[in-house]
């Protein structure tokens, strides 16, 4: 269909790549690599170790690697690598986090400030007036903070008496579901608790369950672990955003092999995966099915 | 010849009979690995030099020079790490602070050189001359208190990553002095005959940034001093012989005479100032100052790693500074390999490990040998 084209190798860089969230992510690359007839590499930092990432992406660019993708969860330190990886001829794509200013072909990932927009305006209509809390695993975040910055933002411009809290959760979910707990304990006057990262949901979840706050504190977040799915289909928090892993797996490969095959004329296009809202019942067919489209199964199968 | 002074140890292992016998054959080639592999760091110079070969058979592009300059920054910093912890290793201790000193420094630096106005080269000073004093601390702890090494480190590695987290409120921020000047410049290229000028973009980066973890060269530079003048420190000052001498036997030194809490002190702030100079390095290169404790835990089990296989021992008594760049080198070679041949993550912890003890294995077969030798 494309003429004959060689096994393009493209390379993942990632900054937790043994994080479940990203599962569906390889399944997806691995997916979008086997269609095309291409193969794919994850590598990176399994600590969100900066230095470590840049390491990758060199070893990336010397190995000859036809194309790139890196989550750039850092707003200066790719900026310099990922221009001699495009100036040494080598496609590079974001994926998952992005950074203004950086000279990437492309991103693939939510639009993350709008999303946390998206969530401030469900804020103001959920709550209304009082206190919210916001928690966040790390601050500072390229993949986390423009969800804060916008959810703050929507709730700031709709002009409510809405108090906001931002409270840093740390990155592992037993130390957030203390700190979570920890919050609610100190300010049992909250009107909403939110979370703008996966393992905060997850652990705000688990909180809401255990005190029994469903009804009356207004609960939301991101991402759809196992435990945040199941959580949500009890209707311990309202609702949580997909942003689709598998997809920034999937289209990274897609966009680099149409660039390589057409020569830099096409494949190229920013897009955003996902701002989709999922509540108690639009959760019920994640939780009824396993699948590589969530990380949950290794077989590739059909859903019906 | 032990490379290093205090070749010998109290936990010298049995030596096979016969084992020696064997090696008798007269051939140039095995004279010459054999007088390496008489050397403390020859086993693992061998296991890296073959893990390279390998590499260079398996891989068209891991012998090249763009990948020489890719393989610096993977082991670079652990050498100058590993060389620090190479210090408190001999004595019988373990320093697990690095990694929060290696995440604080550059937090520090930062604070001074933005909050403070401190000035770029002042704020480096005054921030290795705190992480020095936090090497004190713990040397302090643990020579004169008396507290286990791996509990003292262990509790500033924790209150020293705290810290961390909440000087820099937990968040990332840009490292002072390392940005990126571009200026454009006129660039003449000759196209089918014809001579066209075309502005073209440039990159510069400041002369601290160079200096300090930036320029491609500047880790391996600070590395190999680094390496070579602790190197002479171990070997042929007092200094050197008494740490060993602590590691070896800590009351019989203390006996003869040796200072030994100012010593296990003086080797605690060495370590710290090195774990220091790494997290500034490090910062500079990348752009930015991280505040993730995660990433800084594995830094530090990578440098005490390159340690241990570059044949420094865990028990004290021992070790070699030349080993641990090795050490380094080899871990460096190995992660680099593995990425360029397209190994997946999960894969590469696996045969990091496979490897780690594959190493391991042979060093000791080796040493065991050496010793048999009456090396």
């Amino acid at each position: 269909m494309f003429g004959s084209h060689k096994n393009y190798k493209f390379v993942f860089v990632n900054h937790v790549t043994t994080n479940p969230f990203f599962t569906p992510t390889q399944y997806g690359a691995a997916d979008a690599s086997k269609l095309l007839g291409c193969s794919y590499q994850w590598t990176g930092s399994e600590s969100s170790n900066v230095n470590q990432m840049v390491n990758a992406l060199n070893s990336a660019v010397t190995g000859g690697a036809d194309g790139i993708a890196i989550s750039l969860i850092d707003l200066h330190a790719f900026n310099a690598p990922v221009e001699a990886a495009i100036k040494a001829g080598i496609p590079v794509v974001a994926y998952n986090a992005d950074a203004p200013g950086n000279a990437r072909l492309s991103y693939i990932g939510q639009d993350l400030k709008k999303a946390g927009e998206e969530m401030g305006e469900r804020i103001v209509a959920a709550v209304g007036s009082g206190e919210v809390a916001l928690f966040i695993a790390t601050p500072g975040s390229a993949n986390l903070q423009p969800r804060i910055e916008g959810a703050e933002k929507a709730i700031k411009d709709s002009g409510k008496p809405i108090t906001v809290h931002s409270v840093a959760t740390g990155a592992a979910v037993p130390a957030e579901l203390s700190a979570i707990e920890a919050y609610y304990t100190g300010h049992k006057s909250v009107k909403g608790m939110y979370a703008v990262d996966g393992g905060s949901t997850e652990s705000l979840a688990k909180v809401m369950q255990k005190f029994g706050l469903a009804g009356k504190v207004k609960a939301g977040g991101f991402d759809l672990t196992e435990a945040t799915q199941k959580l949500l289909s009890e209707g311990q928090i309202e609702f949580t955003i997909d942003q689709q892993p598998y997809l920034q797996g999937f289209l990274p490969v897609l966009q680099l092999f149409m660039y390589k095959v057409s020569g830099t004329l096409t494949g190229l296009a920013e897009t955003d995966t996902g701002l989709k809202f999922l509540s108690k019942e639009s959760v019920q067919p994640y939780l009824k099915s396993k699948s590589r489209y969530e990380g949950t199964s290794t077989a590739a199968k059909v859903i019906s | 010849m032990a490379s290093v002074a205090g070749g010998s140890t109290a936990q010298t292992p049995p030596v096979k009979a016969g084992e020696s016998a064997r090696a008798r054959r007269p051939s140039v080639g095995r004279q010459l690995l054999e007088r390496i592999l008489s050397l403390r760091e020859g086993s693992i110079i061998v296991v890296t030099i073959v893990t390279a070969i390998y590499f260079s058979a398996n891989t068209s592009s891991f012998f090249t020079g763009d990948n020489f300059k890719t393989l610096l920054p993977y082991f670079a910093p652990f050498a100058i790490l590993a060389a620090g912890e190479v210090f408190v290793m001999i004595l019988g201790e373990i320093d697990l602070s690095i990694g929060a000193l290696y995440l604080f420094a550059p937090i520090l630096f930062y604070k001074l050189d933005a909050s403070a106005g401190l000035g770029l080269v002042p704020s480096v000073i005054v921030a290795l001359l705190v992480c020095a004093a936090v090497g004190a601390i713990n040397g302090f702890f643990v020579a004169v208190v008396e507290i286990n090494s791996f509990v003292t480190t262990l509790a500033t590695l924790f209150a020293f990553e705290g810290l961390s987290l909440i000087v820099s409120h937990g968040t990332p921020v840009a490292t002072p002095g390392a940005a990126q000047h571009t200026t454009t410049v006129n660039v003449t290229h000759v196209v089918n005959e014809h001579k066209i000028t075309l502005p073209e973009q440039v990159h510069h980066i400041s002369t601290f940034a160079s200096v300090f973890g930036g320029g491609v060269y500047s880790e391996l530079i600070w590395a190999v001093v680094i390496v070579i003048v602790l190197q002479i420190v171990l070997t042929f000052t007092r200094w050197g012989l008494y740490t060993v001498a602590i590691g070896s036997n800590k009351l019989g030194a203390g006996e003869a005479g040796v200072s030994v809490k100012a010593i296990m002190i003086r080797n605690y702030v060495l370590c710290a100032l090195t774990a220091a100079l790494v997290g500034i390095f490090e910062a500079v290169r990348a752009a930015t100052v991280q505040p993730d404790p995660a990433g800084a835990n594995e830094i530090l089990f990578l440098a005490v790693a390159a340690g241990v296989i570059g044949g420094t021992l865990l028990t004290g008594g021992s070790g070699t500074v030349v080993g641990a760049l090795i050490g380094a080198l080899f871990l460096g070679v190995l992660k680099d390999g593995l990425i360029l041949q397209g190994v997946n993550a999960n894969y590469l912890l696996f045969y990091t490990g496979l490897a780690i003890i594959v190493a391991m294995t042979v060093n000791v077969y080796v040493q065991r040998r050496r010793r048999g030798h009456g090396g």
